[in-house]
């Protein structure tokens, strides 16, 4: 195996976040912080637990909305298909936005549908009809994440019956399905054994090609694995850190 | 010392009479069943249901079935048939409102009135059904009259609320993180709704309506002042007099003509407390086990 | 989907939703509506105080309330303990299996027919009456209670137990960990923490008992008095609605019955604000204590 020999080049901002505020049950989690994130790179962002590190995350989706008793404040400004939009304008549809910022969560979350659906699943919401248009797609996405040989066999059967690694590798499909040009990650091996951690790692360097990364984390030692940058949340503010040994 | 032992004899005397109020429940429960099969069981064979009449041509409505439930049967049928057929798309919809759209002002009142719903006395609900008749009659139509269609109006009333809270608590009780999923991957919210939420909810929606269907087999309150008679045959139309099960017994026990009679009451008694048993055993079954059932088919 | 017919969708939940809650509050107006004469000028007032006799033009239903509520509360005395001591023999002394069966059957009795209480009670409990206390016809308050207290008695228990399990397990561990035994743990701490379910549980079994007709119409006589003893025959609300509704049409004497039916209307209303309260208060206690 051979990381990240080229050296990161910081390449055109991908997300712009200004003046950020967000509270949450009347807890102030995000007081009035602004960063940039730069494209086709993998941004780890770590701080103690509790800072709000996956309540930020879902800043970047709107996913917030969905929860009761959240307030927000500030701009968020995303890249998206070469022009930069603000996703809170009113004329910004929240299901597109979704459609291009995909995510993964910290437990697995397959839907108690077969292998095939789940994976299909985010294509049929965005109105693909073609059968065989979504049967390549799910094929080529699950031999992207390594697990079609595994489950090639089983397509119909639940996605409860796999392992929580093969899960989250199948929730990390279903979440790449559509090409999102971003993909937002909270914790997503801290559920899983050391080794089907490492399979997910591979596939995020790997992705970054042609998606821009965001992945909240505790471990340090898979930060400095895959980090190309690294921002800190605390006390409200977000903050770029250096990555604190330099990769050989 | 003295506090221990008075302590003791407390528990002592608690512990005696949980086991006597379990007995006596018990005793009870099995005297009521006991007496019903006894006096009932030896009635069961198809000539409760069909009478002196040829099951077959009974059952094609060939033949009126005069000393047989089966006109009874049928319109309870029809009745409960008619009556969730109203109240599901209302009362689902209505708790799919609650659960995912209403917000708090508006929520805090619709729970207040479907509680005031859920609590009327079921011969309230049939007095608003006749008043609903009566009112129908003169500013409507002169030809409505009690019937199964406004009885079966009335008894959806009744349900209604059963089914709007089944609905809603099924919703609310999933998962935040289900709620997510789908709306991470660009679902919109109906979306959402129509294929994350509710097929996990479904179990529980499915065992509200089939207690709710317990509940349309038993009410005789509603259907009494509705359009029920004791004697009509099989309901030739919605806008007719209808036969039902629970008025048959209510009306035998008190209009017996002779023993014979008495015995088909202790029958239909049997049939109708079977019937809801039964419902609510598959009500019970379905709400333990059916989730791991319909998705692992998919 | 469009943004368009998601709107659409979204209204045909809320009317759903409006229609089912406009009807609660639509009852109550044709009820009165259709007593209108017996209500206007402060006449309602009259009607709950003064007896029945519809040919002196009297139409009181003073006896059917009195008759209720005596065969109501009866009820409820003889059901409270029964219940109290059911939940407590499933939640606290017994454990495992026979717990479970006993559970079990006490939510089967939710799903009995009130016709067949009834039934059972004309053939099975009021020769019992009869005969025991030699009562006349049998037919009496303390027939009717009695099977009303087992027609209440399940959804009682179910309600207690409920509130029982309710209580936080470690509030119990505390009392068993300084040596204290379950039925202490119970006396001293689930009893207390759990009287908000309680009251909910007997305003609950309280609605059923006033608003059930067939087992009041079927076992109590139906004879229109204030019920001197137990053991004279009552007319219930619900069993004047039935009864006089079989008897005629379009007379004063008729639309007293829908003076019954908003007694029974406003009766429930403040049960259901009572359990609103209890229930309100059930949310603080997890927190206080």
């Amino acid at each position: 195996m051979q990381p990240l020999t080229q050296p990161f080049i910081p390449s055109s901002v991908k997300i712009r976040v200004s003046n950020l505020s967000f509270s949450y049950n009347g807890r102030e989690i995000l007081r009035d912080t602004s960063l940039e994130f730069p494209e086709h790179a993998i941004t780890a962002i770590v701080g103690p637990s509790g800072s709000g590190k996956s309540t930020f995350l879902m800043t970047l989706n709107r996913l917030w909305e969905e929860l009761p008793q959240c307030t927000m404040g500030g701009r968020v400004e995303i890249l998206l298909n070469g022009i930069q939009q603000n996703i809170y304008a009113p004329d910004c549809g929240v299901e597109a936005l979704r459609r291009r910022v995909g995510m993964v969560f910290q437990m697995p979350n397959p839907l108690p549908m077969s292998i095939f659906k789940n994976v299909a699943f985010p294509l049929q919401l965005a109105g693909e009809k073609d059968k065989n248009v979504i049967r390549r797609r799910v094929e080529e996405t699950l031999q992207d994440v390594g697990l079609w040989d595994d489950v090639k066999d089983r397509l119909a059967g639940s996605a409860l019956s796999l392992s929580g690694g093969q899960q989250q590798r199948m929730c990390m499909a279903r979440a790449m399905i559509l090409r999102p040009e971003i993909l937002l990650l909270d914790e997503p091996a801290s559920a899983l054994d050391q080794k089907a951690a490492e399979a997910i790692e591979q596939l995020l360097v790997r992705w970054k090609q042609n998606c821009t990364i965001l992945i909240v984390s505790h471990y340090l030692d898979q930060v400095k694995r895959i980090a190309d940058s690294v921002v800190e949340l605390q006390g409200g503010q977000l903050r770029n850190r250096q990555v604190a040994t330099p990769r050989v | 010392m003295k506090g221990a032992s008075v302590g003791r004899f407390v528990e002592r005397a608690i512990i005696t009479f949980s086991w006597l109020a379990g007995a006596i429940l018990l005793t009870v429960i099995c005297a009521v069943t006991g007496y019903l099969c006894f006096k009932g069981l030896k009635t069961m064979s198809p000539a409760l249901i069909f009478g002196s009449t040829d099951p077959m041509s009974a059952l094609l409505l060939r033949q009126r079935v005069f000393d047989g439930l089966f006109p009874a049967m049928a319109g309870t049928l029809l009745l409960v048939l008619m009556s969730v057929g109203w109240a599901i798309p209302i009362g689902t919809a209505a708790g799919i409102y609650l659960a995912e759209y209403a917000g708090g002002g508006t929520k805090k009142i619709f729970n207040l009135l479907f509680d005031l719903l859920a609590g009327l006395p079921s011969i309230v609900i049939g007095l608003f059904g006749f008043s609903l008749t009566l009112f129908l009659n003169r500013h409507v139509s002169k030809e409505l009259h009690p019937c199964l269609l406004l009885s079966s109006i009335a008894l959806a009333f009744l349900i209604l609320p059963y089914i709007i809270r089944t609905t809603q608590i099924a919703l609310e009780n999933l998962p935040v993180q289900n709620r997510l999923t789908g709306l991470a991957m660009g679902a919109t919210r109906l979306q959402n709704l129509f294929h994350v939420l509710l097929p996990q909810a479904l179990a529980g929606m499915v065992s509200g309506v089939l207690l709710a269907i317990g509940r349309c087999a038993e009410d005789t309150a509603v259907i009494m002042l509705t359009g029920v008679v004791a004697s009509a045959g099989v309901p030739r139309s919605i806008l007719s007099h209808y036969e039902a099960l629970p008025f048959y017994i209510f009306y035998i026990s008190s209009q017996y003509a002779d023993q014979q009679e008495l015995a088909t009451g202790y029958g239909a008694a049997i049939l109708l407390l079977f019937i809801c048993l039964f419902l609510f055993a598959v009500a019970f079954v379905i709400k333990k086990n059916l989730p791991c059932q319909v998705f692992s088919q998919r | 989907m469009t943004a368009g017919s998601e709107r659409v969708v979204e209204r045909l939940f809320f009317a759903a939703a409006f229609v089912s809650a406009f009807v609660t509050v639509f009852i109550f107006g044709f009820l009165v509506y259709y007593g209108l004469p017996l209500f206007s000028g402060g006449r309602f007032i009259e009607i709950l105080s003064s007896p029945w006799a519809p040919h002196q033009g009297s139409f009181g239903i003073y006896p059917m309330i009195v008759g209720t509520l005596a065969i109501s509360m009866l009820a409820m005395v003889f059901a409270f303990p029964l219940s109290m001591g059911c939940a407590i023999l499933i939640s606290v002394v017994s454990r495992g299996r026979l717990s479970k069966v006993i559970r079990k059957v006490v939510e089967a009795m939710t799903g009995i027919p009130t016709v067949v209480y009834g039934f059972v009670g004309i053939f099975l409990l009021i020769p019992l009456v009869r005969n025991v206390f030699d009562a006349g016809s049998g037919m009496c308050v303390l027939s009717a209670s009695l099977m009303l207290a087992v027609l209440v008695s399940p959804t009682m228990i179910l309600f207690f137990c409920d509130s029982f399990d309710r209580v936080p397990r470690s509030y119990g561990h505390a009392v068993l960990a300084l040596g204290g035994t379950r039925i202490q743990q119970f006396l001293h701490v689930t009893l207390p923490c759990s009287w908000p379910g309680i009251v909910v549980a007997v305003t609950l079994a309280l609605g059923r008992a006033v608003g059930d007709t067939l087992i009041a119409l079927m076992i109590a006589g139906n004879a229109v008095q204030v019920p001197g003893s137990v053991f004279d025959s009552a007319r219930t609300l619900t069993s004047h609605i039935a009864l006089v509704f079989a008897a005629d049409n379009e007379s004063l004497e008729f639309k007293a019955i829908f003076a019954c039916g908003v007694s029974l209307y406003l009766f429930t209303t403040i049960l259901v604000l009572i359990i609103r309260l209890a229930v309100h208060e059930r949310g603080k206690c997890g927190q206080v204590r």
